[in-house]
Protein backbone atom coordinates (compact mmCIF):
# COMPACT_ATOMS: atom_id res chain seq x y z
CA UNK A 1 0.00 0.00 0.00
CA UNK A 2 1.42 3.37 -0.44
CA UNK A 3 3.07 5.33 2.39
CA UNK A 4 1.69 2.29 4.88
CA UNK A 5 3.28 -0.93 6.17
CA UNK A 6 4.41 -2.55 3.28
CA UNK A 7 7.45 -0.32 2.21
CA UNK A 8 10.14 -2.43 2.01
CA UNK A 9 12.64 -1.73 3.78
CA UNK A 10 11.03 1.46 5.05
CA UNK A 11 10.04 1.99 8.97
CA UNK A 12 6.91 0.54 9.54
CA UNK A 13 4.28 3.66 9.80
CA UNK A 14 0.35 4.33 10.10
CA UNK A 15 -1.13 5.74 7.02
CA UNK A 16 -2.19 9.23 7.50
CA UNK A 17 -4.72 11.03 5.39
CA UNK A 18 -2.58 12.43 2.67
CA UNK A 19 -1.44 8.78 2.15
CA UNK A 20 -4.70 7.65 1.79
CA UNK A 21 -5.82 10.29 -0.77
CA UNK A 22 -2.39 9.30 -2.16
CA UNK A 23 -3.17 5.55 -2.43
CA UNK A 24 -6.75 6.50 -4.06
CA UNK A 25 -4.89 8.72 -6.98
CA UNK A 26 -2.70 6.37 -7.55
CA UNK A 27 -5.03 3.60 -7.72
CA UNK A 28 -7.48 5.43 -10.44
CA UNK A 29 -4.63 6.28 -12.39
CA UNK A 30 -4.08 2.92 -13.07
CA UNK A 31 -7.17 2.28 -14.66
CA UNK A 32 -6.83 5.49 -17.17
CA UNK A 33 -10.04 6.77 -16.81
CA UNK A 34 -11.48 3.55 -16.23
CA UNK A 35 -11.84 3.37 -12.21
CA UNK A 36 -14.66 2.11 -10.85
CA UNK A 37 -15.27 2.84 -7.17
CA UNK A 38 -15.28 -1.14 -6.45
CA UNK A 39 -11.93 -1.58 -8.02
CA UNK A 40 -10.55 1.62 -6.90
CA UNK A 41 -12.06 0.07 -3.31
CA UNK A 42 -9.96 -3.30 -3.58
CA UNK A 43 -6.61 -1.59 -5.07
CA UNK A 44 -6.47 0.76 -2.18
CA UNK A 45 -7.52 -1.21 0.66
CA UNK A 46 -10.28 0.69 1.94
CA UNK A 47 -14.19 -0.14 1.96
CA UNK A 48 -16.57 1.42 -0.69
CA UNK A 49 -18.01 3.75 1.76
CA UNK A 50 -14.98 5.21 3.11
CA UNK A 51 -13.61 5.15 -0.61
CA UNK A 52 -16.17 7.14 -1.97
CA UNK A 53 -15.95 9.99 0.50
CA UNK A 54 -12.53 10.20 -0.28
CA UNK A 55 -12.99 10.36 -4.06
CA UNK A 56 -15.85 12.98 -3.52
CA UNK A 57 -13.52 14.94 -1.52
CA UNK A 58 -10.79 14.85 -4.38
CA UNK A 59 -13.68 15.18 -7.01
CA UNK A 60 -14.78 18.61 -5.10
CA UNK A 61 -10.83 19.41 -5.10
CA UNK A 62 -9.93 19.22 -8.65
CA UNK A 63 -7.73 16.46 -8.17
CA UNK A 64 -10.46 13.51 -9.60
CA UNK A 65 -12.98 13.51 -12.62
CA UNK A 66 -15.55 11.69 -13.01
CA UNK A 67 -18.29 11.09 -16.12
CA UNK A 68 -20.64 8.23 -16.87
CA UNK A 69 -19.99 5.42 -18.42
CA UNK A 70 -23.01 2.80 -18.92
CA UNK A 71 -25.02 4.52 -16.55
CA UNK A 72 -21.90 3.80 -14.29
CA UNK A 73 -19.59 6.41 -12.46
CA UNK A 74 -15.79 6.49 -13.73
CA UNK A 75 -12.89 8.39 -12.62
CA UNK A 76 -10.00 9.37 -13.76
CA UNK A 77 -7.20 12.07 -12.41
CA UNK A 78 -6.66 15.47 -13.36
CA UNK A 79 -3.68 17.48 -13.53
CA UNK A 80 -3.86 18.95 -10.65
CA UNK A 81 -4.21 15.41 -9.35
CA UNK A 82 -0.93 14.69 -10.82
CA UNK A 83 0.65 17.42 -9.36
CA UNK A 84 -0.61 16.39 -5.83
CA UNK A 85 1.39 12.93 -6.30
CA UNK A 86 4.70 14.51 -7.60
CA UNK A 87 4.51 16.87 -4.74
CA UNK A 88 3.20 14.17 -2.29
CA UNK A 89 6.17 11.73 -3.11
CA UNK A 90 8.96 14.40 -3.11
CA UNK A 91 8.34 15.09 0.25
CA UNK A 92 7.78 11.72 1.31
CA UNK A 93 11.64 10.97 -0.46
CA UNK A 94 12.72 14.06 1.76
CA UNK A 95 10.65 12.75 4.88
CA UNK A 96 12.15 9.92 4.69
CA UNK A 97 15.86 10.88 4.49
CA UNK A 98 15.63 13.32 6.92
CA UNK A 99 14.11 10.95 9.42
CA UNK A 100 17.12 8.78 8.87
CA UNK A 101 19.83 11.25 10.03
CA UNK A 102 17.56 12.11 12.97
CA UNK A 103 17.84 8.57 14.01
CA UNK A 104 21.59 8.48 13.20
CA UNK A 105 21.91 11.75 15.35
CA UNK A 106 23.68 13.45 12.55
CA UNK A 107 22.99 15.75 9.98
CA UNK A 108 24.99 14.72 7.88
CA UNK A 109 22.77 11.69 6.33
CA UNK A 110 25.35 10.20 4.34
CA UNK A 111 29.13 9.60 4.24
CA UNK A 112 31.31 11.83 2.10
CA UNK A 113 34.35 11.02 0.41
CA UNK A 114 37.94 12.41 2.25
CA UNK A 115 39.38 15.43 0.88
CA UNK A 116 41.13 15.22 -1.94
CA UNK A 117 44.65 14.21 -1.12
CA UNK A 118 43.80 12.80 2.17
CA UNK B 1 -26.30 -31.00 -23.14
CA UNK B 2 -27.70 -29.83 -19.60
CA UNK B 3 -25.56 -27.84 -16.78
CA UNK B 4 -24.39 -29.73 -13.75
CA UNK B 5 -24.75 -28.00 -10.86
CA UNK B 6 -23.39 -29.09 -7.41
CA UNK B 7 -25.70 -27.89 -4.53
CA UNK B 8 -25.31 -25.29 -1.95
CA UNK B 9 -22.81 -26.84 1.23
CA UNK B 10 -22.77 -30.28 -0.51
CA UNK B 11 -19.44 -32.22 -1.29
CA UNK B 12 -19.37 -34.25 -4.55
CA UNK B 13 -16.64 -36.09 -6.68
CA UNK B 14 -16.24 -35.60 -10.15
CA UNK B 15 -13.81 -36.26 -13.54
CA UNK B 16 -15.63 -34.88 -16.78
CA UNK B 17 -18.27 -32.71 -17.46
CA UNK B 18 -20.20 -32.50 -20.61
CA UNK B 19 -21.15 -28.24 -20.59
CA UNK B 20 -21.37 -26.19 -17.94
CA UNK B 21 -20.58 -26.69 -13.97
CA UNK B 22 -22.44 -24.77 -11.83
CA UNK B 23 -21.35 -24.86 -8.03
CA UNK B 24 -23.43 -22.84 -5.62
CA UNK B 25 -21.82 -21.33 -2.47
CA UNK B 26 -19.92 -23.76 0.05
CA UNK B 27 -19.43 -26.73 -2.42
CA UNK B 28 -16.42 -29.05 -2.33
CA UNK B 29 -15.60 -30.68 -5.42
CA UNK B 30 -13.25 -33.68 -5.07
CA UNK B 31 -11.45 -34.57 -8.29
CA UNK B 32 -10.77 -37.93 -9.95
CA UNK B 33 -7.68 -37.59 -11.87
CA UNK B 34 -8.59 -34.23 -13.53
CA UNK B 35 -11.82 -32.23 -13.68
CA UNK B 36 -12.95 -31.34 -17.08
CA UNK B 37 -15.26 -29.03 -17.91
CA UNK B 38 -15.85 -28.55 -21.64
CA UNK B 39 -18.14 -25.31 -21.05
CA UNK B 40 -17.80 -22.81 -18.09
CA UNK B 41 -17.31 -23.43 -15.00
CA UNK B 42 -19.45 -21.07 -12.52
CA UNK B 43 -18.96 -20.34 -9.24
CA UNK B 44 -21.59 -18.53 -7.15
CA UNK B 45 -19.30 -17.67 -3.83
CA UNK B 46 -16.78 -19.38 -1.65
CA UNK B 47 -16.04 -22.91 -3.34
CA UNK B 48 -13.10 -25.62 -3.40
CA UNK B 49 -11.58 -27.96 -6.15
CA UNK B 50 -9.51 -30.44 -4.51
CA UNK B 51 -7.41 -31.45 -7.63
CA UNK B 52 -6.43 -29.89 -11.33
CA UNK B 53 -9.73 -28.13 -13.00
CA UNK B 54 -9.37 -27.51 -16.93
CA UNK B 55 -12.44 -25.71 -18.42
CA UNK B 56 -13.51 -23.78 -21.47
CA UNK B 57 -14.56 -20.23 -19.17
CA UNK B 58 -14.30 -19.68 -15.55
CA UNK B 59 -16.27 -17.05 -13.37
CA UNK B 60 -16.90 -16.53 -9.77
CA UNK B 61 -19.06 -13.86 -7.84
CA UNK B 62 -18.93 -12.76 -4.40
CA UNK B 63 -16.79 -15.05 -2.74
CA UNK B 64 -13.28 -16.92 -2.57
CA UNK B 65 -12.71 -19.90 -5.35
CA UNK B 66 -9.92 -22.00 -3.86
CA UNK B 67 -8.11 -25.25 -6.10
CA UNK B 68 -5.26 -26.75 -4.61
CA UNK B 69 -4.22 -28.54 -8.30
CA UNK B 70 -3.45 -26.69 -11.40
CA UNK B 71 -6.58 -24.38 -13.16
CA UNK B 72 -5.73 -24.79 -16.60
CA UNK B 73 -8.96 -22.14 -18.68
CA UNK B 74 -9.13 -21.76 -22.39
CA UNK B 75 -10.63 -18.45 -22.61
CA UNK B 76 -11.31 -16.09 -19.76
CA UNK B 77 -11.02 -16.43 -15.93
CA UNK B 78 -13.07 -13.61 -14.23
CA UNK B 79 -13.97 -13.00 -11.14
CA UNK B 80 -16.52 -10.26 -9.88
CA UNK B 81 -16.52 -9.28 -6.22
CA UNK B 82 -14.37 -12.81 -5.80
CA UNK B 83 -11.15 -14.05 -5.27
CA UNK B 84 -9.22 -17.08 -6.33
CA UNK B 85 -6.35 -19.04 -4.82
CA UNK B 86 -4.43 -22.18 -6.98
CA UNK B 87 -2.75 -24.08 -5.51
CA UNK B 88 -0.98 -25.25 -8.88
CA UNK B 89 -0.09 -23.35 -11.89
CA UNK B 90 -2.55 -21.34 -13.49
CA UNK B 91 -3.35 -20.39 -17.19
CA UNK B 92 -5.79 -18.54 -18.88
CA UNK B 93 -6.20 -16.63 -21.68
CA UNK B 94 -7.32 -13.03 -19.99
CA UNK B 95 -7.76 -13.56 -16.02
CA UNK B 96 -9.84 -10.21 -14.26
CA UNK B 97 -10.27 -10.54 -10.55
CA UNK B 98 -11.74 -8.00 -8.64
CA UNK B 99 -9.97 -9.21 -5.76
CA UNK B 100 -7.39 -10.95 -4.86
CA UNK B 101 -5.10 -13.91 -6.60
CA UNK B 102 -2.78 -15.82 -5.50
CA UNK B 103 -0.82 -18.49 -7.30
CA UNK B 104 1.67 -21.51 -6.03
CA UNK B 105 2.44 -22.18 -9.52
CA UNK B 106 3.64 -20.86 -12.65
CA UNK B 107 0.67 -18.56 -14.22
CA UNK B 108 0.63 -17.67 -17.57
CA UNK B 109 -2.04 -15.10 -19.44
CA UNK B 110 -2.18 -12.86 -21.95
CA UNK B 111 -3.67 -10.39 -19.67
CA UNK B 112 -3.97 -10.01 -15.78
CA UNK B 113 -6.33 -7.34 -14.77
CA UNK B 114 -6.50 -7.54 -10.69
CA UNK B 115 -8.07 -4.84 -8.75
CA UNK B 116 -6.71 -5.58 -4.81
CA UNK B 117 -3.72 -7.96 -5.09
CA UNK B 118 -1.71 -10.28 -7.04
CA UNK B 119 0.51 -12.46 -5.12
CA UNK B 120 2.90 -15.88 -7.03
CA UNK B 121 5.14 -18.19 -5.35
CA UNK B 122 6.76 -18.80 -8.24
CA UNK B 123 7.18 -17.11 -12.32
CA UNK B 124 4.39 -15.52 -14.10
CA UNK B 125 4.49 -14.80 -17.96
CA UNK B 126 1.91 -12.17 -19.77
CA UNK B 127 2.01 -9.58 -21.99
CA UNK B 128 0.00 -6.84 -19.60
CA UNK B 129 -0.34 -7.14 -16.17
CA UNK B 130 -2.22 -4.50 -14.20
CA UNK B 131 -2.98 -4.54 -10.62
CA UNK B 132 -5.15 -2.20 -8.34
CA UNK B 133 -3.24 -2.74 -4.87
CA UNK B 134 0.12 -5.21 -4.85
CA UNK B 135 1.67 -7.18 -6.79
CA UNK B 136 4.81 -9.10 -5.48
CA UNK B 137 5.66 -12.59 -7.53
CA UNK B 138 8.57 -14.57 -5.99
CA UNK B 139 9.75 -15.89 -9.42
CA UNK B 140 10.80 -14.15 -12.68
CA UNK B 141 7.77 -11.73 -14.34
CA UNK B 142 7.75 -11.59 -17.85
CA UNK B 143 5.88 -9.04 -19.45
CA UNK B 144 5.40 -6.59 -22.10
CA UNK B 145 3.93 -3.93 -19.50
CA UNK B 146 3.04 -3.69 -16.00
CA UNK B 147 0.97 -1.39 -13.65
CA UNK B 148 0.24 -1.02 -9.88
CA UNK B 149 -0.94 1.55 -7.72
CA UNK B 150 0.31 0.34 -4.46
CA UNK B 151 3.25 -1.30 -4.71
CA UNK B 152 5.06 -4.06 -6.72
CA UNK B 153 7.94 -6.91 -5.59
CA UNK B 154 9.37 -8.87 -8.57
CA UNK B 155 12.47 -11.29 -7.57
CA UNK B 156 13.71 -11.02 -11.20
CA UNK B 157 11.90 -8.88 -13.78
CA UNK B 158 11.86 -9.18 -17.75
CA UNK B 159 9.59 -6.23 -18.69
CA UNK B 160 9.39 -3.29 -21.51
CA UNK B 161 7.44 -1.55 -19.19
CA UNK B 162 7.07 -0.69 -15.52
CA UNK B 163 4.50 1.81 -13.82
CA UNK B 164 4.30 1.92 -10.28
CA UNK B 165 2.00 3.98 -7.82
CA UNK B 166 3.99 3.64 -4.46
CA UNK B 167 6.66 1.18 -3.88
CA UNK B 168 8.36 -0.81 -6.86
CA UNK B 169 11.11 -3.70 -5.46
CA UNK B 170 13.11 -5.68 -7.78
CA UNK B 171 15.76 -8.31 -7.13
CA UNK B 172 17.13 -7.65 -10.41
CA UNK B 173 16.70 -8.40 -13.84
CA UNK B 174 16.02 -5.69 -16.71
CA UNK B 175 13.20 -3.18 -17.76
CA UNK B 176 13.50 -2.18 -21.34
CA UNK B 177 11.86 0.83 -21.82
CA UNK B 178 10.55 2.67 -19.02
CA UNK B 179 9.99 2.85 -15.35
CA UNK B 180 7.79 4.74 -13.54
CA UNK B 181 7.30 4.92 -9.62
CA UNK B 182 5.92 7.16 -7.88
CA UNK B 183 6.99 6.85 -4.43
CA UNK B 184 10.40 4.62 -4.04
CA UNK B 185 12.38 2.65 -6.15
CA UNK B 186 14.35 -0.23 -5.12
CA UNK B 187 16.47 -2.26 -7.49
CA UNK B 188 18.40 -5.29 -5.01
CA UNK B 189 21.25 -6.10 -7.42
CA UNK B 190 22.45 -5.31 -10.96
CA UNK B 191 19.95 -3.58 -13.16
CA UNK B 192 19.24 -2.68 -16.39
CA UNK B 193 16.95 -0.39 -17.59
CA UNK B 194 15.59 2.41 -20.16
CA UNK B 195 14.35 5.30 -18.14
CA UNK B 196 13.63 5.52 -14.50
CA UNK B 197 11.59 8.51 -13.18
CA UNK B 198 10.97 7.68 -9.72
CA UNK B 199 9.15 10.83 -7.80
CA UNK B 200 10.44 10.02 -3.88
CA UNK B 201 13.53 8.44 -3.12
CA UNK B 202 15.39 5.79 -5.88
CA UNK B 203 18.02 3.33 -4.65
CA UNK B 204 20.19 0.35 -6.57
CA UNK B 205 21.71 -1.87 -4.17
CA UNK B 206 23.85 -2.65 -7.11
CA UNK B 207 25.24 -1.55 -10.59
CA UNK B 208 22.85 0.10 -12.16
CA UNK B 209 23.06 0.21 -15.94
CA UNK B 210 20.49 2.61 -18.29
CA UNK B 211 19.15 5.55 -20.25
CA UNK B 212 17.75 8.83 -18.62
CA UNK B 213 17.22 8.55 -14.87
CA UNK B 214 14.95 11.69 -13.46
CA UNK B 215 14.45 11.39 -9.36
CA UNK B 216 12.27 13.68 -7.07
CA UNK B 217 14.05 13.43 -4.02
CA UNK B 218 17.19 11.29 -3.44
CA UNK B 219 19.01 9.42 -5.33
CA UNK B 220 21.25 6.35 -3.89
CA UNK B 221 23.50 3.84 -5.66
CA UNK B 222 26.44 1.56 -3.57
CA UNK B 223 27.57 0.46 -6.69
CA UNK B 224 28.76 1.78 -10.41
CA UNK B 225 25.62 3.63 -12.55
CA UNK B 226 25.44 4.44 -16.17
CA UNK B 227 23.01 6.86 -17.23
CA UNK B 228 22.39 9.24 -20.24
CA UNK B 229 20.85 12.24 -18.37
CA UNK B 230 20.61 12.17 -14.47
CA UNK B 231 18.13 14.37 -12.59
CA UNK B 232 17.82 14.39 -9.33
CA UNK B 233 15.40 16.95 -7.00
CA UNK B 234 17.45 16.54 -4.18
CA UNK B 235 20.48 14.64 -2.79
CA UNK B 236 22.08 12.34 -4.98
CA UNK B 237 24.72 9.63 -3.67
CA UNK B 238 26.87 7.65 -5.71
CA UNK B 239 28.58 4.81 -4.38
CA UNK B 240 30.84 3.44 -6.91
CA UNK B 241 32.20 4.93 -10.35
CA UNK B 242 29.14 6.81 -12.54
CA UNK B 243 28.94 7.81 -16.25
CA UNK B 244 26.95 9.84 -18.26
CA UNK B 245 26.12 12.33 -20.41
CA UNK B 246 24.73 14.84 -17.73
CA UNK B 247 23.99 15.66 -14.60
CA UNK B 248 21.90 17.93 -13.00
CA UNK B 249 21.35 17.75 -9.06
CA UNK B 250 19.27 20.36 -6.82
CA UNK B 251 20.60 19.88 -3.81
CA UNK B 252 23.97 18.33 -2.85
CA UNK B 253 25.76 15.29 -5.43
CA UNK B 254 28.65 12.70 -3.72
CA UNK B 255 30.41 10.34 -6.11
CA UNK B 256 32.54 8.15 -4.36
CA UNK B 257 34.74 6.94 -7.61
CA UNK B 258 35.00 8.86 -10.54
CA UNK B 259 32.39 11.09 -12.38
CA UNK B 260 32.71 10.81 -16.17
CA UNK B 261 30.35 12.80 -18.08
CA UNK B 262 29.90 13.81 -22.13
CA UNK B 263 28.41 16.75 -21.35
CA UNK B 264 27.49 19.05 -18.17
CA UNK B 265 27.67 18.74 -14.72
CA UNK B 266 24.79 21.27 -12.87
CA UNK B 267 24.39 21.11 -8.88
CA UNK B 268 22.21 23.02 -7.01
CA UNK B 269 24.49 22.69 -3.76
CA UNK B 270 27.91 20.87 -3.02
CA UNK B 271 28.85 18.15 -5.27
CA UNK B 272 31.94 15.86 -4.04
CA UNK B 273 33.67 13.78 -6.41
CA UNK B 274 36.17 11.41 -5.08
CA UNK B 275 38.45 10.99 -7.97
CA UNK B 276 38.36 12.50 -10.79
CA UNK B 277 35.70 14.43 -12.26
CA UNK B 278 35.28 15.19 -16.37
CA UNK B 279 33.01 16.96 -18.93
CA UNK B 280 32.21 19.61 -21.27
CA UNK B 281 30.72 22.38 -18.62
CA UNK B 282 30.30 22.54 -15.01
CA UNK B 283 27.94 24.93 -12.91
CA UNK B 284 27.76 24.50 -9.17
CA UNK B 285 25.62 27.32 -7.37
CA UNK B 286 27.56 25.81 -3.67
CA UNK B 287 30.83 23.94 -4.38
CA UNK B 288 33.01 21.09 -5.86
CA UNK B 289 34.95 19.05 -4.02
CA UNK B 290 36.96 16.30 -6.36
CA UNK B 291 40.39 14.90 -6.53
CA UNK B 292 40.76 16.67 -10.04
CA UNK B 293 38.42 18.15 -12.37
CA UNK B 294 38.82 18.45 -16.03
CA UNK B 295 36.30 19.94 -18.65
CA UNK B 296 36.24 20.64 -21.52
CA UNK B 297 34.32 24.29 -22.04
CA UNK B 298 33.20 26.69 -18.92
CA UNK B 299 33.52 25.63 -14.83
CA UNK B 300 31.17 28.38 -12.85
CA UNK B 301 31.31 27.96 -9.52
CA UNK B 302 29.51 30.20 -6.75
CA UNK B 303 31.35 29.45 -3.77
CA UNK B 304 33.70 27.21 -3.20
CA UNK B 305 36.21 24.67 -5.57
CA UNK B 306 38.59 22.30 -3.76
CA UNK B 307 40.72 20.02 -5.87
CA UNK B 308 44.24 18.15 -5.09
CA UNK B 309 45.45 17.95 -8.71
CA UNK B 310 43.39 21.03 -10.18
CA UNK B 311 40.60 21.84 -11.58
CA UNK B 312 41.16 22.74 -15.89
CA UNK B 313 38.51 24.22 -18.27
CA UNK B 314 38.42 26.06 -21.36
CA UNK B 315 36.76 28.64 -18.64
CA UNK B 316 36.70 29.16 -15.26
CA UNK B 317 34.68 31.74 -13.46
CA UNK B 318 34.30 32.06 -9.16
CA UNK B 319 32.20 34.20 -8.17
CA UNK B 320 32.23 36.87 -5.43
CA UNK B 321 33.67 35.68 -1.85
CA UNK B 322 34.69 32.47 -3.41
CA UNK B 323 37.30 30.55 -2.17
CA UNK B 324 39.65 27.78 -4.12
CA UNK B 325 42.16 25.16 -2.94
CA UNK B 326 44.19 23.84 -5.34
CA UNK B 327 45.66 25.06 -8.74
CA UNK B 328 43.32 26.38 -11.57
CA UNK B 329 44.12 25.65 -14.90
CA UNK B 330 42.29 27.56 -17.72
CA UNK B 331 42.26 29.85 -20.64
CA UNK B 332 40.22 32.23 -19.21
CA UNK B 333 40.30 32.40 -15.46
CA UNK B 334 38.31 35.07 -13.42
CA UNK B 335 38.28 35.15 -9.66
CA UNK B 336 35.68 37.22 -8.50
CA UNK B 337 35.78 39.97 -5.87
CA UNK B 338 36.73 39.25 -2.37
CA UNK B 339 37.70 35.91 -3.45
CA UNK B 340 40.82 33.91 -2.41
CA UNK B 341 42.09 31.25 -4.81
CA UNK B 342 46.16 29.83 -5.04
CA UNK B 343 48.04 29.07 -7.92
CA UNK B 344 46.17 29.84 -10.94
CA UNK B 345 47.59 29.17 -14.68
CA UNK B 346 45.97 30.78 -17.70
CA UNK B 347 46.19 32.77 -21.10
CA UNK B 348 44.13 35.37 -19.55
CA UNK B 349 43.53 35.62 -15.38
CA UNK B 350 41.37 38.31 -14.21
CA UNK B 351 41.67 38.73 -9.78
CA UNK B 352 38.50 40.88 -8.94
CA UNK B 353 39.16 43.70 -6.31
CA UNK B 354 40.09 42.79 -2.69
CA UNK B 355 40.67 39.36 -3.78
CA UNK B 356 43.98 36.96 -2.87
CA UNK B 357 45.49 34.85 -5.02
CA UNK B 358 48.89 33.14 -4.97
CA UNK B 359 51.18 32.61 -7.61
CA UNK B 360 49.63 33.28 -11.20
CA UNK B 361 51.23 32.42 -14.54
CA UNK B 362 49.58 33.65 -17.69
CA UNK B 363 49.96 35.52 -20.90
CA UNK B 364 48.03 38.16 -19.69
CA UNK B 365 46.96 39.04 -16.14
CA UNK B 366 44.68 41.81 -14.71
CA UNK B 367 44.53 42.48 -11.23
CA UNK B 368 41.60 44.25 -9.61
CA UNK B 369 41.80 47.11 -6.58
CA UNK B 370 43.23 45.98 -3.33
CA UNK B 371 44.38 42.51 -4.69
CA UNK B 372 46.80 40.89 -3.34
CA UNK B 373 49.04 38.26 -5.44
CA UNK B 374 52.20 36.08 -4.03
CA UNK B 375 54.04 36.05 -7.62
CA UNK B 376 52.75 37.12 -11.17
CA UNK B 377 54.75 35.43 -14.17
CA UNK B 378 53.15 37.24 -17.41
CA UNK B 379 54.27 36.58 -21.22
CA UNK B 380 52.45 39.76 -22.84
CA UNK B 381 50.72 42.40 -20.08
CA UNK B 382 49.95 42.73 -16.40
CA UNK B 383 47.50 45.37 -15.53
CA UNK B 384 47.20 46.07 -11.40
CA UNK B 385 44.63 48.27 -10.34
CA UNK B 386 45.36 50.75 -7.08
CA UNK B 387 46.17 49.69 -3.85
CA UNK B 388 47.24 45.82 -5.77
CA UNK B 389 49.82 44.06 -3.62
CA UNK B 390 52.47 41.50 -5.14
CA UNK B 391 54.90 40.18 -2.58
CA UNK B 392 57.73 39.23 -5.04
CA UNK B 393 58.29 41.40 -8.05
CA UNK B 394 56.63 40.71 -11.22
CA UNK B 395 57.74 38.64 -13.89
CA UNK B 396 57.77 38.93 -17.39
CA UNK B 397 59.16 35.75 -19.50
CA UNK B 398 59.50 34.64 -22.81
CA UNK B 399 58.00 31.39 -21.71
CA UNK B 400 55.81 30.52 -19.19
CA UNK B 401 56.10 27.07 -16.94
CA UNK B 402 54.05 23.97 -17.87
CA UNK B 403 51.05 24.24 -16.75
CA UNK B 404 49.55 21.01 -14.29
CA UNK B 405 47.00 18.72 -16.03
Amino acid sequence: MVGGRDDVGALPRRREVSDLYATVLEVVKRYHGAARITRVSYGAGMPVDRVRNFMDRLLALGLLKSEEVDGRPVYDITARGQEFLDTYWKMRGYIEVLGRTTENGSARGHRRPGPPGA
Amino acid sequence: MTDTQVPRGSRIRLGRVDGDLRVERGASIDVEGRLIVSGEARFEGNAEILGDLECRDFSNEDGTVRISGDLTVQQALRADDGSLVVGGSLSAERVDIDRELHVKGPARAREFDIGGALDGEATLTAEKVSVGGRLRIAGKLEARSVEAGGAVEISEASLDRLEVGGLAHLGGGEVRESIEVGGRFVAESSFKFGSLEVGGLAEFRGDGTGGSIDVGGVLTARGNLSFSKLEVGGIGTIGGTAKGESVDVGGKFDVRGPLELARSLEVGGAVSVGESVTGDRLEVGGSLEARRAVFQGSAEIGGAVRTRDGLKAASIELHRKSHAIGPLVGGRVEIGRMSRAEDVYGSTVEVGPKSRAGRIFAERIRLGENAEVDEVQYTVELRAEEGVRIRSPPQQVSRLPPFPL
